[in-house]
């Protein structure tokens, strides 16, 4: 038993003393690249590494995404297993390491495009990778005072969505189907997620246009079918026949109201949703639901890696490009019921074939800072 | 043996101070916070007092009363159960792809589903107890590993697809109404008195409780405690299906995530209802009120309109006063 120990223990130091020459010599290549400075001249990449970092696959929204990044990949015809997957599983510690670590293995030859999980992640993570002499894009999370103009060509783009004016959008078509009059609940997600926030914001803009219609209710029901369901039935209660309209903050809360609306046997309540799922369409075909917005994930994971890759390439340079192009809103698209059937053929059924260096083609105007 | 001692002298000395018995009061304890709550929000909004108001308390009670019932068997036992939300995502899924293959509607070979989910709920209720029993692990652990092992499961086999369940036949467990109340009330019903017929009328119920009052001696007295315990286990994996099916019955989706939010829902139904944590004490009737009691708070705080962003902290506050209300905590001399 000792032996086995002794063993143990002395295999734990092989392999701390192997583990710190690894960080020394790491630690070293960004040393080296540092004294290059920022100064030298920059050359386009060659045959760079193509990596993704993000939350993780299991959540739908970012399987959705990643694809997306495989289908760029398999475009320069390679497997799908060339994309490097970087997962942070929530974490924005997780996140930075990941990205310091891969910049060291690749020495800075490297397209990185990143969520970087929350918003004051993402200067640390540019810095290293402008650093390193290497090529990012960003999605969803950045402070509003970090721009990719102010880093010249290695922070490429960043690309987000704003909810509020698709939301207003849907709560007009509700609002119309309901008359222009009455009463309308909403039914939310997660009290303090910004596409939360923003999609009842869109909702309380359109109402402004319609005095008549009284908004009686906003309930989180935390993007969950049951707790929908629960609270659409407790709406009833209160309000019974006033309720005339109701604004779902997406598609499976949509769900979970049409079912507490089923039980009572009320068929033709006017509702309206937001995120596109395949299901959720399908519903707006059927007119249960009047419309719904879809983002393309797909396209945003594909085009993201897409920016950072081309650039590291030399296909464009990014500092001669105009600031909308840095910096710009991912598409949204209103699926309605005179649509819906073709939309689903075009998007869902089959995943079309992007052409992945019409990098700004799609999407929908600058940033805009409030 | 001191505990023990000053345990009685505490329960002696109460009780003769007390208009009504103490025990008396202790047991109907749960039901009235069950009244008061309900005569709060009625007097704060009438519309909460109508049958079509307790009809949606009930439809949303009824899964979550299932698998509330099946871990009332284990916290009996003087152990936990913390599976059920894997569980409950496999057993939907499992109906819902079964349910599909045979033909898609109860008319059909594909009733069938309903006794193979809830084999497959039994299933893995028995290797939760044999984990727990055999490997020597904590109920806590065992079953909280098996709750993911269940998730992961049920992920694996729907790649985190919703699947639709359409039959109208199905679905009439919650469109189709008697007396005001839709079907799923009277099938959660039924399986109530089936689990309070199993506490009261058969050896293994009985079992339960001497496993849960004092472990030592039903070893002492020849109980082969283990035996109870894998059958304690897969008896709630049978029940927590029943919730499965009725939960698909409700919203017509079996996805992943099914089984979200039953755990804390069922834990918390039980222990306010007034069986205790530490064993031997309490039922399927305590169960039905905790049960009760958290879906009237969780509907009446809509109703009345509290703002969404106080329901989570009221719900807090009113589960613990439930607590100490409804459970005889001067018969026990520490809580771990």
């Amino acid at each position: 038993m000792s032996t086995f120990i002794r063993d143990f223990i002395e295999k734990e130091k092989i392999n701390r003393r192997n583990f710190l020459f690894a960080s020394a010599y790491g630690l070293g290549g960004v040393a080296a690249l540092g004294a290059l400075g920022p100064g030298m001249a920059r050359a386009a990449l060659t045959d760079p590494t193509i990596a993704w970092s993000y939350r993780n696959r299991t959540n739908p929204y970012w399987n959705e995404i990643v694809s997306g990044g495989e289908a760029f990949v398999q475009s320069l015809g390679m497997s799908k297993d060339a994309l490097t997957h970087l997962i942070n599983e929530g974490s924005s510690e997780k996140s930075l390491a990941d990205v310091k670590a891969i910049l060291a293995k690749t020495g800075g030859n490297l397209a990185l495009a990143i969520d970087t999980n929350d918003a004051p992640n993402a200067r640390p993570v540019v810095e290293a990778v402008v650093a390193a002499n290497a090529y990012v894009s960003t999605l969803w999370n950045k402070t509003d005072d970090l721009h990719p103009w102010d880093f010249g060509d290695n922070y490429v783009s960043h690309m987000s969505w704003s909810d509020e004016g698709p939301a207003e959008e849907t709560a007009r078509i509700l609002l119309e189907a309901m008359g222009g009059k009455g009463g309308v609940v909403h039914l939310g997600g997660i009290a303090s997620n910004n596409p939360a926030i923003e999609r009842l914001q869109g909702l309380k803009n359109a109402l402004k246009d319609y005095p008549d219609v009284e908004l009686l209710a906003a309930e989180p029901a935390d993007w969950d079918t049951q707790k929908a369901n629960q609270v659409m039935s407790a709406f009833l209660t209160r309000y019974g026949e006033e309720i005339t309209g109701v604004h779902c903050a997406n598609d499976t809360i949509a769900y979970g109201v049409l079912e507490a609306l089923r039980a009572e046997g009320i068929e033709d309540m006017p509702i309206v949703s937001y995120d596109g799922n395949p299901q959720a369409v399908q519903l707006v075909a059927d007119r249960k639901i009047l419309a719904t917005v879809f983002t393309n994930p797909h396209w945003g994971g594909g085009i993201t890696a897409s920016l950072a890759y081309h650039a590291a390439v030399g296909t464009f340079k990014p500092s001669e490009e105009p600031n909308e192009h840095r910096e710009f809103y991912g598409p949204t698209i209103m699926v309605r019921p005179e649509d819906a059937l073709e939309f689903k053929a075009n998007y869902l059924d089959s995943v079309p074939t992007y052409d992945w260096t019409d990098f700004w083609g799609p999407s929908n105007g600058p940033i805009v800072y409030k | 043996m001191a505990t023990l001692q000053s345990t009685t002298t505490v329960t002696t000395r109460a009780r003769p101070r007390a208009a009504i018995s103490r025990d008396a009061l202790l047991k109907w304890a749960p039901l009235l916070v069950l009244l008061v709550l309900c005569a709060i929000f009625t007097l704060m909004e009438p519309r909460f007092l109508s049958i079509r108001n307790f009809a949606r308390i009930l439809i949303a009670a009824s899964p979550a009363l299932m698998v509330a019932v099946g871990v009332t068997f284990i916290i009996i036992m003087g152990s936990i159960d913390l599976s059920m939300e894997g569980t409950v995502s496999v057993c939907a899924v499992a109906f819902a792809f079964c349910f599909l293959w045979l033909g898609g509607t109860l008319a059909s070979w594909a009733w069938l589903a309903i006794p193979f989910a809830m084999l497959v709920g039994g299933l893995l209720g028995f290797v939760n107890g044999l984990i727990h029993v055999r490997l020597k692990i904590p109920s806590f652990m065992a079953s909280l590993a098996m709750g993911f092992v269940g998730t992961g499961l049920a992920m694996v086999m729907t790649g985190g697809d919703r699947i639709r369940i359409e039959d109208e036949l199905f679905r009439s467990l919650l469109t189709e109404r008697i007396l005001g109340f839709p079907l799923m009330v009277y099938v959660a019903g039924l399986f109530l008195l089936l689990g309070w017929f199993i506490q009261t009328r058969t050896t293994l119920g009985r079992n339960f409780y001497a496993v849960g009052g004092g472990e030592d001696l039903a070893v002492a007295s020849g109980l082969n405690v283990a035996r109870v315990r894998v059958l304690g286990y897969t008896l709630a994996g049978v029940f927590f299906a029943v919730g499965a099916l009725l939960a698909v019955g409700r919203i017509g989706i079996a996805e992943t995530a099914t089984g979200n939010n039953f755990m804390f829902i069922s834990i918390t139904a039980v222990v306010v209802g007034g069986t205790a944590l530490w064993g031997g004490i309490g039922g399927v009737w305590n169960t039905l009120v905790g049960v009760l009691i958290v879906f009237v708070i969780d509907n009446g705080m809509v109703v009345i309109g509290l703002p969404g962003y106080v329901q989570d902290g009221v719900l807090g506050i009113l589960v613990i006063l439930a607590v100490i209300l409804s459970t005889d905590r001067k018969s026990i001399s520490f809580v771990k």
